[in-house]
């Protein structure tokens, strides 16, 4: 998959696990699950290296603008709860 | 054959990548201004421009009658014989016939900077050529091209170049079909260098997919995988079935044509021993 940012019209051209992590990505689902659920299940890899591998390429996102890290809920997200909206 | 004019150098700007060149038309001053400095190099004067947009801007990106939201996904298609190009920050419509158009946006220069590649993957579609997200260098008179997932090497392959070596991107690779063969061409669409490629062309000799590892090695690669690997690489954004199709014919004819190898290297300049 590739995607581009509307920031600065920046590519980036993600590999199999990148594309389950952004696909995953609906500002709702925490990171951690994430990896447990998706990436350790369909990659078969260590949960431990696979958890350090996505919070560095979710950090290189949200460095370019593309991803948006929270601690919280993002509201108005696709799937966030519709309280939360 | 595209009906052309010759612009007015007082109100338009002529951006020619890959030997097209586009003219932006507007009646802005400021952004007039910007265009000429942000493609400095591609900037042609007293030419014919075979295609022309006109710009209007708008200043708030959030207005709702200007965008259906700001974080709007690009989307490409065709309506009543016009392509529409939309995303959060422009939208604008293509008479590809007429070579005419128009891009209402916000003053963003990477609004226009998308336009102008969409419109280019829609030429190039029809020409056999393409535009992929590669570096890509001239040395020794033929053009390589170096692709890769974000983070392979693409822009550390470019900042090691050597002198004799002209940079012809850091990040969006033009690619024109020349009868049997195809040409890498400059363009100004830069990447985390944040320099622009130089506005020159060469044959091209090789494509070179990237890996960082812990030695410098060429290998072969399947066809099928180089296919299947460029294809993850060319950019393309419209939803038209009949244009997808003839993008991934082109994708297979280029691989028949060109070496694709992988090179796996070691971050630093003796990678460069091995491109020539």
């Amino acid at each position: 998959m590739m995607i581009m940012s509307a920031v600065d019209s920046t590519f980036f051209t993600l590999n199999e696990v990148a594309t389950v992590i952004w696909q995953a990505a609906d500002g709702c689902t925490p990171l951690s699950d994430i990896v447990a659920s998706q990436v350790c299940r369909e990659f078969d890899v260590d949960p431990d290296q696979a958890g350090r591998d996505v919070e560095q390429f979710v950090n290189d996102l949200s460095q370019h603008g593309i991803l948006l890290v929270s601690e919280q809920p993002i509201p108005n997200s696709p799937a966030s709860p519709p309280e939360a909206r | 054959m595209m009906p052309t004019s010759q612009i007015a150098a007082s109100d338009a700007v002529a951006i020619e990548v890959g030997g097209i060149a586009i003219a932006l038309r507007t009646q802005d001053h400021g952004f007039r201004q910007l265009l000429e400095h942000r493609y400095a190099g591609f900037v042609k004067s007293r030419l014919h421009p075979q295609f022309e947009f006109d710009i209007d801007l708008f200043d708030d990106v959030s207005d709702p009658s200007e965008t259906a939201h700001p974080d709007d996904d690009v989307r490409v298609r065709m309506q009543d014989g016009q392509w529409l190009l939309q995303r959060g920050d422009f939208r604008a419509q293509w008479d590809s016939r007429s070579g005419r158009g128009r891009v209402r946006q916000s003053r963003n220069p990477y609004a226009i900077d998308s336009v102008l590649r969409i419109v280019h993957t829609l030429i190039l579609a029809k020409q056999g050529g393409f535009l992929v997200h590669a570096a890509s260098a001239i040395r020794g008179g033929q053009a390589f091209l170096f692709a890769g997932l974000s983070g392979a090497g693409k822009t550390t392959i470019s900042r090691l170049a050597p002198p004799e070596a002209t940079l012809l991107t850091d990040e969006i690779s033009y690619v024109r079909r020349e009868g049997d063969g195809y040409w890498a061409c400059g363009t100004p669409f830069a990447g985390e260098l944040g320099k622009l490629g130089e506005n020159l062309s060469a044959p091209l000799h090789t494509v070179f997919l990237l890996e960082q590892g812990l030695e410098n090695r060429i290998e072969p690669v399947a066809t099928s995988e180089a296919i299947r690997l460029l294809l993850r690489n060319i950019l393309f954004f419209a939803e038209d079935a009949e244009l997808v199709n003839l993008v991934f014919r082109s994708a297979c004819e280029f691989v028949e044509r060109i070496p694709v190898r992988r090179l796996t290297f070691v971050p630093d300049q003796r990678v460069w021993n091995m491109i020539m």
